[in-house]
């Protein structure tokens, strides 16, 4: 256990002499409790004999002041460490998560990963030192005062001993409850949180029907259901933990027995039963007091167990090699094939080429893998089979650094930063000059929105980006894309949430980004307007490359794209009315 | 007139929530009183739980006092006169010991009682205020804070009740038992033990008046981190291929998060350094070992006091340090909650949207817009001065450039938020004098983001209308085109959604929507770019699903697609908050205006 926990830490040194020394001033700490033996002996004669006891003071005052010296001057570091722990830690679990595969990334992995960097390990560093210290020391003191024991009488040290083993197990015990329970009661809340967000966002239609504030039955019976849950669980943790304090109690009732026995039938003297009930009282406090700290226990390994989740998830595989540069922006799948964690493949079989200078239109239905094509090039995932290049390397040998560097990608879901429209574009190039920017948002047609705004380019986007309209939204992406001026630009569905006007602008920029003989675009789109003006168009079906060409050779071959060109003719010619 | 009394009380609240948005997060502690006030309905628990842990604490002191006894009457009356005494103290000591456990066992139980309902009672409390905020507020800040609310601040709010009152009180009592047995042994060493812990807790008092200073500043930290970590993973396919491989701006912030934390710790911990040493050397057992030895041998020495009855202190006295721990913990623990029941305290104070005293129910359908006004941030309007008059039966189209105002506009009629300015009138009554249910039931709305409930596929569909037959859910799922692919899923209708995984596509989602809307078969609709972007096929057989929807009703509907919308009665074009023009396609087509232009970009980009 306390292994768990120190080799969870990236950087051991303070733990190790924090948590030696703790043990040092324990032992210690134990020895000059037994000091009280030959100084109650000679005290409590009929006489007392101060003389006798003069020498067992002085050592004891000596050591007194070491322990004390020691304990205070570690104080400072002792406080500070959770805090540095955590800070480690933190950095340490931030920067592995870089190295992640984006496919790691689903929902819940996404939650529960900001939990274990905020919560878990806010509350870990801190329990690690306060409850690690106490714990080390209520093992650590119970036996000195046991060691000591067994040189005054070596009965009462063997039921003290025997205690310990007893109480190890118990506590033991209550740890693991103590662990279960911590999952039982994050999945009950988990599961009662998750319902109440959901009904904070399903509103408008809960209220339409009446239920807006009750949440209905089923609310209802869910948090219920939790309470009673928590209840049981809580209430479980109730036994391990008083037959620990039980164990401790006999302990002290055996004790005081025996002792008293021994005293009436003359094999113990009285101050040597006087002082070693003092002891005693000294070991039953310390490993009693121990208890305080079982819930803290369990609760560390609990958490330790979720970092450590997170730590061995395998990171992307690296080349041993990796190719730093990329010579040509040039994309080439060959013979692809890749399944997501569950389902059918989303590719099979897909080869295509795609040279710098030119733009490759994706189409297909809703489903057929379009967004998966880009997602492979960016190497958010790896192939199952066949290979991905990109400059002629295949993404698996280049550093995933270096490709990223090369990439440019307008995403199918807008994801903005709650922060300024500035900052959410300097993330693309932090050192770009205000020229820059005014570039990227005039190509990108958010000039116009910057200049409505009142507060301009220090707009605060808000959560999510929901304080901009769903096009200004858009744009800050596209833009974004554009300043970075990569020479690989993946555009998913850039200009859906666009008016007219506006569309038609950021088209004619994202063809104009083609221009540049050095770059590579691949776009996903379902207009005529962006299929016509590209070079090469790629229909996939179901995972499936149906057709290959350009524009002119398929609207008259009757395929897939004719289809989807006609079917978006068709579209145009339905109107809504009463 | 009462439109006029609505419309003051409620600017200040969208006023608030904008200025109150960047600096919001700022945690801080509340009263005891606002504490006290959320714990009002555990009361009677909470008191049980303190009286059979002051009790339990009580006797937990009997078998340390029993071997003080046992101790000094031995060496006091010799071994053979005391037998019967010491006897009788050994039972005492062992029967209290277990009569401690019991008693604990109790306390803690009915604690644990006092957390489930507390938590229980809070989320119910929680759940129906959610019911009654303004439905803006939710969409732009809400989500974050309920889950903040109801995941970290209810589990600080479980440490206090749980642990944190029970633990205080009991260690309260056993320094108090404990004082009381020394003062009767003799009151001038009890003062003297009594001092050295005492005056820790002093010094750790003092120490800890900086740490309020510091709490803003440290939880301002642990927020940010939080904020940073989320986002960060949040947005982590942008973070990498924008931020290159480490992360980079974002990264920043959260590294700069932690080092704030740290600082903040430090700058606490800088201020403490004196006390805190003091303290821990104060509450030592060892130092009142040597306090008392030393007292007590000079007290001997001075003839106040019999060697024995040093004994006490030794065994009860050194004790009483342990029990000062528990005491500042749980005021640590008490002090979070106060945070934390301030957060919640917050969230519950959130403005309800004013209901009316007196609501009044509409005649008919007809949606008119009264010189409709709102502003977000009370400095710009988004939508300014606009009229027109939908009537039933027609389809009213609003269309314009992006930014314009057009889903703001939509989010008015169902009270998402209330006008700064002008009415919005159904049926003749101004929306802010029908009751929610009645104005939330007679309308349909299906917008971009498509909200589905982790439950089946026929709850789903059913929400509006729970009392529906799966007849007329099967009715709805095949008008909204979504029947077929519903009935390919692995369990058809009991199929679970909003799990993640649930293989529908956006289209297929948006097309459950249109089912909802379809079954609730409310007499207004409005749709925000419900098909903007979808692939050709989702989008045929989505504008099939519309067109069952929008038959006879009231009919708002958002496009930037214009050729969808050109035999709409009357198209409202937006610019800049403002109405600019309105007409029929053809009249608006003669204007030569806004609209014109919009077509003939549209049209040309078509046949590029
Ligand atoms: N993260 C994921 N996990 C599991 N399956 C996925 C995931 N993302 C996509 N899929 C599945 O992979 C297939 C291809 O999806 P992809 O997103 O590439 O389609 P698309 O062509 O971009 O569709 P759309 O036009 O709707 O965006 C679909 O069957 C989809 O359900
Ligand atoms: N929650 C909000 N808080 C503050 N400002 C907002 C909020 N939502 C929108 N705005 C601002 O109000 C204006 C109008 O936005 P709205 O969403 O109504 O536009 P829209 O016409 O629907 O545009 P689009 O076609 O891009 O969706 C925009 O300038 C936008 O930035
Ligand atoms: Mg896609
Ligand atoms: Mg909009």
């Amino acid at each position: 256990m306390i292994r768990k926990i120190y080799r969870l830490w990236p950087q051991r040194g303070l733990l190790l002499r924090i948590w030696s020394l703790t043990a040092a001033l324990a032992v210690l700490q134990g020895l000059l409790l037994g000091l009280l033996v030959p100084i109650l002996r000679a005290l409590l004669r009929p006489e007392p004999d101060f003389a006798a006891a003069t020498p067992w003071l002085v050592a004891g005052a000596v050591g007194l002041v070491l322990h004390q010296v020691l304990f205070v001057l570690s104080t400072p570091v002792e406080f500070g460490a959770g805090t540095k722990l955590a800070a480690q830690l933190r950095h340490h679990l931030m920067r592995q998560v870089t190295t992640l595969p984006l496919g790691w990334f689903t929902t819940e992995r996404k939650a529960e990963f900001a939990r274990t960097v905020t919560s878990v390990v806010g509350t870990l560093a801190p329990l690690t030192v306060l409850v690690g210290g106490p714990a080390i020391t209520g093992v650590v003191l119970p036996l000195t005062v046991t060691a000591v024991t067994f040189a005054v009488d070596w009965r009462l040290a063997l039921v003290l001993l025997g205690t310990l083993p007893l109480a190890v197990l118990a506590l033991r015990r209550s740890r693991r409850i103590v662990a279960e329970v911590s999952v039982d009661m994050e999945v009950a809340g988990n599961e009662v949180a998750g319902r109440t967000i959901e009904f904070g966002q399903a509103q408008p239609v809960l209220r339409a029907a009446g239920h807006g504030s009750t949440g209905g039955a089923r609310m209802r019976a869910a948090l219920d259901d939790h309470c009673g849950r928590s209840l049981r669980a809580l209430d479980r943790m109730l036994f391990p933990d008083l037959s620990y304090s039980g164990i401790v109690m006999a302990g002290y009732v055996l004790v005081l027995v025996l002792a008293l026995q021994f005293l009436f039938t003359g094999t113990l003297s009285a101050p040597d039963t006087v002082a070693l009930l003092v002891l005693v009282v000294r070991f039953l406090e310390s490993l009693g007091g121990m208890i305080d700290h079982a819930s803290g226990i369990g609760a560390m390994d609990y958490l330790a167990d979720r970092v450590e989740e997170v730590r061995h998830v395998p990171a992307l595989p690296r080349a041993a090699r990796p190719v730093r540069r990329v010579d040509r922006a040039d994309i080439e799948f060959s013979d692809v094939t890749f399944r997501y964690e569950r389902g059918r493949p989303a590719l099979s079989g897909v080869s295509f080429r795609c040279r710098p200078g030119t733009t490759t239109a994706l189409v297909g239905p809703s489903g057929s893998g379009k967004t998966t094509v880009i997602r492979l090039i960016a190497r958010f995932f790896d192939v199952d089979s066949g290979s991905v290049r990109v400059g002629g390397v295949d993404v698996r040998d280049l550093d995933h650094d270096v490709l990223l560097g090369e990439i440019a990608i307008v995403f199918q879901d807008v994801y903005l930063f709650d922060t300024t429209i500035e900052e959410n574009l300097r993330v693309a190039r932090p050192d770009a000059t205000d020229a820059d920017l005014a570039a990227a948002a005039r190509a990108a047609r958010l000039d116009e929105v910057l200049d409505r705004l009142p507060d301009g380019w220090r707009t605060r986007v808000g959560e999510g980006g929901h304080q901009l309209s769903g096009g200004e939204r858009q744009r800050v992406s596209i833009a974004r894309a554009f300043l970075k001026r990569a020479r690989v630009v993946l555009v998913d569905e850039a200009a859906s949430a666009l008016d007219p006007e506006n569309e038609s602008a950021v088209n004619d920029a994202i063809a104009a980004l083609a221009e540049d003989p050095e770059r590579t675009v691949i776009v996903i789109a379902h207009r005529p307007t962006t299929l016509t003006s590209a070079d090469q168009v790629i229909a996939l079906d179901a995972g499936r490359v149906v057709e290959t060409g350009t524009p002119a050779e398929l609207r008259d071959t009757g395929g897939t794209f004719a289809r989807i060109y006609h079917q978006y003719e068709n579209a145009r010619s339905w109107r809504i009315s009463s | 007139m009462t439109t006029n009394t609505a419309r003051a009380d409620v600017s200040p609240t969208v006023d608030d929530q904008r200025k109150q948005s960047p600096d919001e997060e700022v945690p801080q502690l509340i009263g005891i009183g606002a504490t006290a006030r959320l714990l009002r309905p555990v009361w009677p628990h909470l008191i049980a739980c303190a009286t059979f842990s002051a009790v339990a604490a009580a006797a937990g002191a009997v078998p340390f006092v029993a071997i003080a006894e046992i101790s000094r009457v031995l060496v006091t009356e010799g071994t053979e006169a005391a037998s019967a005494t010491v006897w009788a103290w050994a039972g005492a000591g062992a029967a209290c010991a277990w009569l401690r456990l019991l008693l604990l066992g109790l306390s803690t139980h009915v604690g644990h009682k006092a957390d489930t309902q507390l938590v229980r009672h809070l989320r119910l409390r929680i759940v129906r205020h959610l019911g009654v905020v303004p439905l803006g507020w939710f969409r732009a800040v809400g989500s974050g804070r309920v889950k903040k609310a109801v995941n970290e601040d209810l589990e600080a709010m479980h440490e206090l009740v749980a642990h944190a009152v029970g633990g205080l009180v009991g260690a309260v009592t056993s320094i108090l038992v404990g004082v009381g047995y020394l003062v009767s042994v003799d009151w001038r060493m009890a003062l003297v033990t009594l001092a050295v812990p005492a005056l820790g807790v002093l010094s750790y008092r003092w120490g800890m008046r900086s740490l309020s200073a510091q709490i803003p500043r440290l939880l301002a930290a642990e927020s940010q981190i939080s904020a940073a970590s989320v986002e960060y993973v949040d947005g982590i396919s942008v973070v990498k291929t924008f931020g290159g491989g480490g992360g980079g701006r974002v990264l920043d912030r959260f590294a700069d998060a932690v080092r704030e934390h740290v600082a903040a710790h430090n700058a606490w911990l800088a201020g403490v350094r004196a006390s805190s040493m003091l303290n821990r050397a104060l509450g030592s057992e060892l130092t009142v070992l040597a306090v008392v030895l030393a007292a007590g041998l000079g007290f001997v020495g001075a003839g106040w006091l019999r060697f024995p009855d040093v004994l006490p202190f030794l065994v009860v006295g050194i004790g009483l340090p342990t029990s000062f721990g528990p005491v500042l913990h749980g005021a640590h623990g008490v002090r979070m909650a106060r945070v934390a029941a301030g957060s919640i305290e917050r969230l519950l104070a959130q403005e309800p949207l004013p209901e009316p005293a007196n609501p009044r129910r509409p005649t008919g359908h007809r949606v008119e817009l009264d010189r409709v006004t709102f502003s977000y941030d009370g400095v710009s309007n988004a939508v300014e001065e606009i009229s027109a008059v939908c009537e039933p039966g027609t389809v009213t189209a609003i269309v314009g450039p992006s930014g314009a105002g057009k889903s703001t506009l939509a989010s008015l009629v169902p009270r998402f938020y209330d006008v700064t300015g002008g009415a919005i009138r159904i049926g003749g009554v101004d929306v802010r004098q029908m009751s929610s249910a009645t104005l939330l039931s007679s309308m349909s709305l299906v917008f971009q983001d498509v909200v589905l409930l982790r439950d089946t596929v026929r709850e789903n569909i059913r929400i509006g209308r729970p009392d529906a037959t799966h007849e007329e859910v099967l009715q709805a799922a095949k008008a909204a085109q979504v029947h077929d692919v519903i009935e390919r899923l692995p369990h058809g209708y009991d199929t679970m959604l909003g799990t993640g995984e649930s293989g529908l596509s956006g289209g297929e989602q948006q097309r459950l929507t249109i089912a909802r809307a379809i079954l609730s078969g409310a007499p207004i609709v409005i749709l925000d770019e419900a098909t903007a972007s979808l692939d050709p096929d989702s989008e045929a057989a989505v504008q099939q699903a519309l067109t069952e929807l929008v038959a006879g009703r009231t009919v708002l509907v958002i496009a930037h697609r214009l050729h969808t919308i050109t035999a709409a009665d009357q198209i409202l074009v937006l610019d800049r908050g403002r109405l600019v023009e309105t007409g029929t396609h053809q009249e608006l087509l003669a204007r030569n205006g806004l609209y014109a232009r919009m077509w003939r970009a549209q049209r040309n980009g078509d046949n590029a």
